[in-house]
C-alpha cells in the first residue's frame, strides 16, 4: 500500500531538517504553522535544545489568517519580533495549512529583506516531504546568501594543509556523539584541515568562509544543494562519503553467527551513510546491500565503487529488497520487518528521535578509500 | 525570455487570444509554451486541432504519483508550441488553485524551461486572481508581463480593475507588472471610448484591439487559430502585430 507504514516507523520531515540545519547558525527561523506541538522539533526532539539556545518563532498561524490571506500579521510580527532579538537572518519554514493555500515565501523574505535589511529566505516546505530534502534547502539557501567571496591561498596544497567543508552534519545523521569533532580529527589526521562544517560546532563566520575550501566532502544527502552551489560559483569540487570505522561493527556482526556464515547482510539507512557504511564493510570481507527510503542522488560519483544501492520509498519496497537478505544492520525501529534476520542496531535520530540516543556510535574513523577520493578529485 | 500570463473575466476569449498570440509567436520562429491554467483544460485545444493534451491533475489522479517526464503532460502542437494544461480537481471538490501550483513546481523539477529552452511562454489563467493559486502565474520567476482582455461590457471591465487591483497589491512582492489591455471586441456601444478610458484612468495601453470576426469562430470549429487557418487574414495581421510588438520590447529579434 502506497505511503503506508505499518510495521516501521518515519523519517523526520523537511521542517525537522532544515530547523536542524540552521540551529546554530544566529538567524530566526519562523515556523508558519498554527500554534502547539508543531515545533517540537525545535524543542524537545531538538538534543541541542537544552544546552544551545537558538532563535524559534511560532507563527501561531490562525483559521481565518489562513482563509484572508493575511500576510501582512506574519509580517508585522516576524519584524517586530526581529527587531527586538536581532537575528542575522529570517527563514521562513512552511507547514501544511500555508502550503495547501500556496502561500508565496519568497515574496514574503523579499519584503521582510527590504525591511530588516538582514537575509530572509522561506522554504516550501509540507511536512509531507522528508528530513533529506528539508535539510538540503536550508543548506543551499545558507551557501547562497552567505558564502558570497573566495580568497585562496599563495601557497599550493603540498605545502599547506588541504581545506575542507564538511557538508550535510546535523544530529539526525550523526547524534550527538562528537562525529563533527572526529571528522575534524580525521581531516587533520589526513593533512587536511576543516574550513566550515555545515553545520554543528561552526561559527556563522567560518560558514560564510566556505568559499575558501579546496574541496567540499559532502557527508549527507542534506549537503549536496550547498555542495552545487560552491562548485557553480567558486569551482569547488566536491566529493561524497563518510569516513567510517567499522571494525567494531564487523566484530559484533561475526558475533552473531557461528562459521563467519552472515548470509546477505543490508545496511537500511540515509544513501551517503548506508553506501559508506557498505564500502567501509566490504574492506573488512563484509559485502552488504544499502538501502534508501529518503530522498537520494543519482550521480553516479555518489557509488564509484559500484556498491549495491537500492532505492526503497515504501515499506513494501523495502520488505521486497530484504527478501533474500540474511543480516540487517538498522535503527532498531526497522525490526518490524526483520523478524526472521539476524539484526544489527545502528540508531538513526532521523528514524527514531531520541528513543536509542545514547546508543548511536561513533564511528567516524579510518577511511582510507575516501581520503584517496578526496585526493583524485583535487588533482583532476 | 518573454513572459506573459494573460488574465480577464470568464468568457471573454482569454484562451482564443492567448493560442492565437502563441501561433503568432510560433509564426515569427520562436520557439513557445502555453500553459492552460484553468481547470476546464480547455486552453490550447485550437492548437492541438481538437485533440487535447492531458492535463497535468489528471495525471495525478489516474496515476497516484508525479509525471517523471515531459512528455507525459505535454503535446506540440501547432508550429511546435508546446502545449501544458494544468487541469484542475473533480467539480466542487479538492482546490484547483493549489493544483496550479503543483502543477509549476512540477514543471520546475522537471526542468521545463532548461530543456525546452522556449522564447516566450504564455500563461492562461483563470478570470480573476481568486485565491494564492491563481497568482501563482505573477509570481517572482515565472510571468513578468500580464495582458488583461477586457470588451467594452460593464462586468468585463470590472473583473479589469479586479485584477489591475490585485497585481498593484502584489508591487512589493516583485510580482508581474500589468502591461496593458487587449480589447477584444462584442460590440457594445461606444466600446473603444469606454475601454480607453477605463485604461487612461489606470495609466495603462490598448496594445490590441481584435474585432468581432466570423473567421476566429469558422477556425474555431476546425480546431485551429486564424493563424494556422489563413495568417493572411486581416484578424491574423492583428495577432501577429501584437506578438512583434511584445518581442520587440523584449529585446528579442523579429
Amino acid at each position: 500500500m502506497k505511503q503506508t507504514f505499518a510495521l516501521i516507523s518515519t523519517y523526520s520531515s523537511d521542517e525537522f531538517g532544515i530547523c536542524s540545519a540552521l540551529y546554530e547558525l544566529g538567524g530566526m527561523v519562523v515556523i508558519h504553522d498554527a500554534s502547539g506541538c508543531n515545533s517540537t522539533y525545535t524543542t524537545h526532539d531538538e538534543p541541542r535544545w537544552y544546552d544551545m539556545d537558538s532563535m524559534i518563532y511560532i507563527s501561531a498561524l490562525s483559521r481565518n489568517e489562513t482563509i484572508l490571506g493575511r500576510d501582512s500579521k506574519l509580517i508585522e510580527d516576524i519584524l517586530e519580533t526581529a527587531g527586538k532579538y536581532r537575528p542575522r537572518f529570517i527563514a521562513i519554514v512552511g507547514a501544511p495549512v500555508p502550503y495547501m493555500v500556496g502561500t508565496d515565501y519568497r515574496a514574503i523574505a523579499k519584503i521582510l529583506e527590504e525591511k530588516l535589511g538582514i537575509p530572509a529566505f522561506g522554504f516550501d516546505s509540507n511536512g509531507m516531504q522528508y528530513y533529506t530534502r528539508g535539510m538540503r534547502d536550508a543548506f543551499k539557501a545558507i551557501a547562497e546568501r552567505f558564502a558570497l567571496t573566495r580568497e585562496i591561498s599563495d601557497m599550493s596544497i603540498d605545502e599547506r594543509p588541504i581545506k575542507v567543508n564538511l557538508l550535510g552534519v546535523t544530529p539526525l545523521d550523526f547524534g550527538m556523539t562528537g562525529a563533527a569533532d572526529s571528522l575534524k580529527k580525521w581531516l587533520l589526521d589526513h593533512g587536511m584541515e576543516c574550513n566550515s562544517c555545515f553545520a554543528m560546532g561552526s561559527s556563522p563566520e567560518e560558514i560564510s568562509k566556505a568559499g575558501n575550501a579546496d574541496v567540499s566532502l559532502v557527508v549527507s544527502y542534506g549537503g549536496t544543494g550547498a555542495a552545487k552551489v560552491l562548485k557553480e560559483r567558486f569551482g569547488i569540487p566536491y566529493v561524497f562519503g563518510i569516513p567510517f570505522d567499522t571494525a567494531q561493527l564487523a566484530e559484533e556482526l561475526k558475533k552473531m553467527t557461528t562459521g563467519n556464515d552472515l548470509g546477505k547482510v543490508a545496511v537500511i539507512g540515509e544513501q551517503i551513510s548506508g553506501l559508506s557504511l557498505a564500502e567501509s564493510l566490504k574492506d573488512l570481507g563484509i559485502d552488504s546491500r544499502a538501502l534508501c527510503m529518503t530522498d537520494h542522488i543519482r550521480d553516479p560519483r555518489v557509488n564509484p565503487a559500484g556498491m549495491d544501492f537500492r532505492y526503497a520509498p515504501e515499506e513494501d519496497d523495502l520488505i521486497r529488497e530484504l527478501a533474500d537478505v540474511d543480516t540487517v544492520i538498522a535503527d532498531p525501529l526497522f525490526k518490524g520487518i526483520c523478524k526472521d534476520k539476524r539484526f544489527l542496531e545502528l540508531p538513526h535520530m532521523a528514524f527514531s528521535g531520541r528513543m536509542f540516543e545514547r546508543d548511536i556510535p561513533d564511528l567516524i574513523g579510518k577511511g582510507e578509500w575516501l581520503y584517496e577520493r578526496i585526493m583524485n578529485e583535487i588533482k583532476s | 525570455m518573454l513572459k506573459i500570463a494573460v488574465y480577464g473575466k470568464g468568457g471573454i476569449g482569454k484562451s482564443t487570444t492567448t493560442s492565437n498570440l502563441a501561433a503568432a509567436f510560433a509564426k515569427l520562429g520562436k520557439k513557445v509554451i502555453q500553459i492552460g491554467c484553468d481547470p476546464k483544460a480547455d486552453s490550447t485545444m485550437n492548437l492541438l486541432k481538437g485533440k487535447p493534451v492531458s492535463p497535468v491533475m489528471h495525471y495525478y489522479r489516474d496515476h497516484d504519483k508525479e509525471p517523471e517526464r515531459l512528455d507525459e503532460i505535454a503535446k506540440e502542437g501547432y508550429g511546435g508550441v508546446l502545449c501544458i494544461e494544468t487541469g484542475g480537481p473533480t467539480p466542487g471538490l479538492g482546490c484547483a488553485g493549489r493544483g496550479i501550483i503543483t502543477t509549476f513546481t512540477l514543471l520546475e523539477d522537471l526542468e521545463l524551461y532548461e530543456t525546452f529552452k522556449p522564447d516566450v511562454v504564455l500563461y492562461d489563467v483563470l478570470g480573476d486572481v481568486v485565491c494564492g493559486g491563481f497568482a501563482a502565474p505573477i509570481r517572482e520567476g515565472y510571468a513578468e508581463k500580464v495582458l488583461i482582455v477586457t470588451s467594452g461590457e460593464k462586468m468585463a471591465l470590472y473583473a479589469a480593475g479586479n485584477i489591475c487591483s490585485a497585481v498593484k497589491n502584489f508591487e512589493d512582492r516583485g510580482y508581474a507588472r500589468v502591461r496593458g489591455l487587449i480589447l477584444n471586441r462584442r460590440n457594445v456601444d461606444n466600446e473603444y471610448e469606454k475601454v480607453k478610458a477605463f485604461a487612461d484612468e489606470r495609466g495603462l495601453e490598448i496594445v490590441a484591439d481584435i474585432p468581432r470576426c466570423q473567421d476566429i469562430n469558422d477556425f474555431e470549429d476546425r480546431g485551429m487559430t486564424v493563424i494556422e487557418g489563413n495568417p493572411d487574414l486581416p484578424i491574423s495581421r492583428i495577432y501577429l502585430d501584437l506578438a512583434e510588438k511584445l518581442l520587440k520590447e523584449d529585446g528579442q529579434e523579429v
